[in-house]
């Protein structure tokens, strides 16, 4: 038995080591002056100031963020109910609703935006913001569902019941009874699909129109740019900070309280 | 409340409606919409043909092609494969521990997770530089040739595919391995048999179903890789996605890059869909 | 945990807020926008911002790392864009298409400054649809400090010390056309016994080569990654302009030379202010400020004249007669495209 805990402690050490050395080496280059990163040439924060003068990156960000926001609240709301439905009813019509769902899931990015692009171009859309945001809800609605669906199991439905024997309305026990219930898993669901989005390169860049770079768009060409690398490493630094900010937040919402 | 049967009520069909109609025009939709494209005749100019044809489809016995295939598939294999390895022996682990610890670990894995998918690519190449620290180490251990690289070979696309689909699968197998119950382990423990025998006979039949869903997390996702090959792969790392963005993007060809699209995304549910079966099948029994 | 909640809320309300801000204060002050899809470091920014200023607009700068690309996205719907910067052989295949606007001259005097010589070079000898912005070639960049005194030949490729530190375009017409030209070829062949024979070089090649790649071969030459890469031009002139250590070669075998061109897009939401870029950027004094920004030599009469020497003087911008005379012009291959698709797929996979 010690043995064995011996063995997957390793394994577990090894694991978060292979999962943060990565970030711990751009976090590190983002103070290094050497260019490529390849020797620890000196403490610098010209990259930092270099990507604040950075109009196009900034440009990137807003536009990211602005369809992170508009995606976000759609799909939160359409995988909430989504997942209402999935939890209470059991008829055919809910499994094939789930297989919709949960197909996204699993589907490989590159074939979601294949997809959405040809459909696009056979109905004649125009690609630009649109598109991109038709995107982003539909790969997030899934997610939303996922994490409401996994909420909703601790959930006692009997407490919406008793409202509705105390006289509520159907609207009023929804939101009286059921939204203040739902509302930690809502905005961590939420957040989850705000970070897909913010993330989200592959398909987005196959519905991309003019002038809609976003910001994993704006760094996957930076990649390809040598004197444009190092500033990266900055950007990842300050990414990695927001991540952090975002994660624990969500953390704290999600987690049942049992207390 | 809960109704079982097959008629939809109208508050069920209220429900239901939003998100189903949703996805059935943008996800159901453009899915069909690449088959039948996949159908129709190319035109030089990248535009598609107007006659229905069945050429696309033979794209697929082409011997270069289904040497893309192979290795689309040993790679998406051997990806699953050590995913599974570092994420059973960590949800064993995690599973173990108190509660404070439990979430610590959760935390750590979440976090690179949530951060940027390509600025960790881009730390990847930083890391495998042919000039950088990592090979100069593994040089002078003579543990890689003076000529020999790590990018821009298959292992390196094995090795960022795995950093980057690890963490679908130990969440599934956290939560199995959460709910096991390991008094049975100890009940096999006192019947007599070895800890590793307890392991491999209790412990893992006891988180099939998250085994199933890391698979599904894992496996199918890989199949359809084309950034990865993309970044960190060489001339001798293209799979699948690589050649149907190639036929897209390069070679003004549409309907063939659906006839691939089409066959992958076939490919992807008959996974999907078996692996899904297994486990509810396992559930029911 | 309700503060918790508030705090949530308020801080995505305000970068809600923040975000309309941003436009509301930008639509009064910038009316006009301007939508150019062009090659990546192809055009020097602070020329861009100086057209700002001066004609009150924002100018968007996409950018694609291969023709083929440009055209896909273009034919795929994304409409919007006023400006795009294809090469000769596929300015033709748009105009055929009828994705292209009439050039007007009286909206452009500057077109007056064009060479005559590189009507020669060109699809649309007129500028009828098209006004020629820079004239490129593909060559080789190399390490001084892997590789001594290399000879100047695409046989490079072929050196097994090499392997695996080499990078080939990933476009069939280059690498292809490499093959071809070093086998006596025409780079637009359409015979398929000459397209066997340079897959099979390129196959050859292939052995040493780290990857295919059409952008990241600047960085990676740069950081000392690859020892020799093929690329363009400009973007290769671009890295020796930082880096001493890497050098370029002009195969004598002969290059692939190409000329990209300003066109006006048909759906182009602003047709007048196109113009009006394209007019600014071949003023002289802009348009040689910029060829020594990006690299490559812009065909501009007047332009030619304030440049330095030096900058003239360097062979990557000026070729010398020997390797001219073999050098060729991508033409659009037409209906035998899937014949050179085939050789490309066999040379990927091979």
């Amino acid at each position: 038995m010690k043995k064995r805990r011996a063995f997957s402690t390793a394994i577990t050490i090894g694991a978060l080591v292979f999962f943060h050395a990565p970030l711990v080496v751009l976090v590190v280059n983002s103070f290094n002056t050497s260019r490529f990163g390849l020797t620890w040439d000196g403490f610098t924060l010209k990259w930092y100031e270099e990507l604040f003068r950075n109009r196009e990156v900034l440009a990137a960000l807003w536009r990211t963020l602005k369809i992170a926001l508009l995606a976000t609240p759609v799909a939160a709301v359409l995988g909430t109910l989504a997942a209402l439905a999935l939890h209470r009813h059991r008829s055919r019509l809910q499994q094939a609703h789930m297989l919709m769902v949960q197909l996204p899931l699993v589907i490989p990015e590159l074939l979601m935006g294949f997809s959405l692009l040809l459909f696009f171009v056979a109905t004649g859309w125009q690609l630009g913001m649109t598109t991109i945001w038709i995107a982003h809800v539909t790969f997030c609605i899934s997610f939303v569902t996922m994490v409401m669906l996994a909420r909703l199991q601790d959930f006692d439905f009997t407490l919406l019941d008793a409202a509705r024997d105390l006289g509520a309305s159907r609207w009023q026990a929804a939101r009286r009874v059921l939204l203040p219930l739902l509302w930690p898993g809502v905005l961590a669901s939420a957040l989850l699909s705000f970070t897909l989005s913010i993330d989200d390169f592959v398909i987005t860049f196959f519905v991309s129109g003019p002038g809609t770079t976003t910001l994993p768009v704006q760094i996957y060409s930076m990649m390809k740019l040598s004197r444009s690398m190092p500033v990266i490493n900055a950007l990842s630094a300050l990414l990695l900070l927001a991540t952090i900010v975002l994660v624990m937040s969500s953390h704290i919402l999600i987690r049942p309280r049992r207390s | 409340m809960k109704r079982k049967g097959t008629g939809a009520s109208a508050a069920e069909w209220q429900l239901t409606l939003p998100s189903l109609g949703w996805l059935l025009v943008f996800f159901a939709a453009p899915s069909l919409i690449i088959f039948v494209i996949s159908f129709r005749t190319a035109d030089v100019t990248g535009g598609i043909g107007g006659e229905w044809t069945l050429t696309h489809w033979r794209a697929w016995s082409d011997p270069h092609l289904l040497a893309l295939l192979w290795r689309t598939v040993w790679i998406s294999l051997a990806a699953t494969a050590l995913c599974l390895l570092i994420a059973v022996p960590m949800a064993w682990f995690m599973a173990g521990c108190s509660a404070f610890w439990r979430n610590a670990i959760l935390l750590l894995v979440i976090i690179p997770f949530w951060t940027n998918f390509l600025i960790r690519v881009f730390a990847w190449k930083a890391i495998l530089h042919s000039e950088g620290a990592l090979v100069g180490v593994l040089r002078s251990l003579h543990l890689l040739g003076a000529g020999d690289t790590l990018l821009y070979t298959p292992a390196a696309v094995l090795l960022v595919l795995v950093y980057a689909h690890l963490p679908f699968a130990i969440l599934p197998l956290y939560a199995a391995a959460e709910k096991f119950d390991f008094t049975l382990m100890d009940a096999a423990r006192d019947l007599g048999a070895s800890a590793t025998r307890a392991f491999f006979s209790v412990f893992i039949p006891g988180i099939r179903g998250g085994i199933g869903a890391a698979c599904l997390m894992v496996f199918v996702p890989v199949l359809g890789s084309y950034l990865i090959p993309d970044l960190v792969g060489g001339q001798a790392s293209d799979m699948i996605g690589n050649r149907i963005a190639q036929r897209a993007f390069a070679d003004r060809n549409l309907p063939e890059a659906s006839a691939l699209a089409s066959g992958l995304a076939l490919a992807v549910m008959v996974a999907a869909l078996w692996i899904w079966r297994r486990q509810s099948a396992e559930v029911k029994a | 945990m309700t503060t918790r909640r508030r705090f949530l809320l308020s801080s995505t309300s305000t970068l809600a807020l923040a975000s309309c801000e941003r436009e509301d204060e930008g639509q009064p002050e910038l009316p006009k926008e301007l939508r150019v899809f062009i090659w990546a470091d192809y055009i020097k920014p602070e020329l861009v911002k100086r057209f700002e200023t001066e004609h009150n607009c924002k100018v968007v700068i996409d950018t694609f790392d291969s023709n083929e690309a440009m055209y896909a996205k273009l034919k795929a719907g994304a409409t919007g864009y006023d400006i795009a910067v294809p090469s000769s052989y596929m300015v033709k295949l748009m105009h055929q298409q009828m994705m292209l606007n009439d050039i007007v001259p009286g909206m452009a005097p500057n077109l007056r400054h064009i060479s005559g010589d590189i009507a020669n070079k060109v699809y649309d000898k007129l500028f009828k649809v098209s006004v020629p912005y820079a004239v490129g070639c593909t060559v080789i960049a190399y390490r001084k400090d892997k590789i001594k005194e290399p000879e100047a030949s695409w046989m490079l490729f072929d050196r097994a010390d090499l392997n695996p530190k080499t990078t080939l375009l990933n476009d069939m017409r280059e690498t292809l056309g490499a093959a071809l030209r070093t086998q006596g070829f025409s780079i637009n062949s359409r015979d398929e016994v000459e397209l066997g024979q340079a897959r099979d070089l390129v196959i050859r090649w292939k052995k040493n080569t780290a990857k295919f790649d059409n952008e990241a071969y600047k960085a990676g030459i740069d950081s000392g990654e690859f020892s020799a890469v093929m690329g363009y031009s400009g973007d290769l002139f671009q890295v020796v302009a930082e880096n001493p250590q890497v050098g370029i070669l002009l195969p004598k075998e002969g290059v692939v030379i190409s000329c990209d061109e300003f066109v006006i897009l048909k759906e182009a939401p602003n047709p007048f202010l196109a113009h009006e870029f394209i007019n600014f950027m071949l003023e002289p004094n802009v348009s040689a400020e910029n060829m020594e920004h990006i690299g490559y030599r812009c065909p501009n009469k007047e332009a030619m004249n304030i440049v330095s020497p030096s900058f003239l003087s360097n062979p990557v911008i000026k070729i010398p007669d020997e390797v001219m005379n073999r050098s060729e012009i991508i033409e659009d291959l037409g209906d035998d495209l899937p014949k050179w698709t085939k050789a490309w797929d066999a040379a990927k996979a091979g």
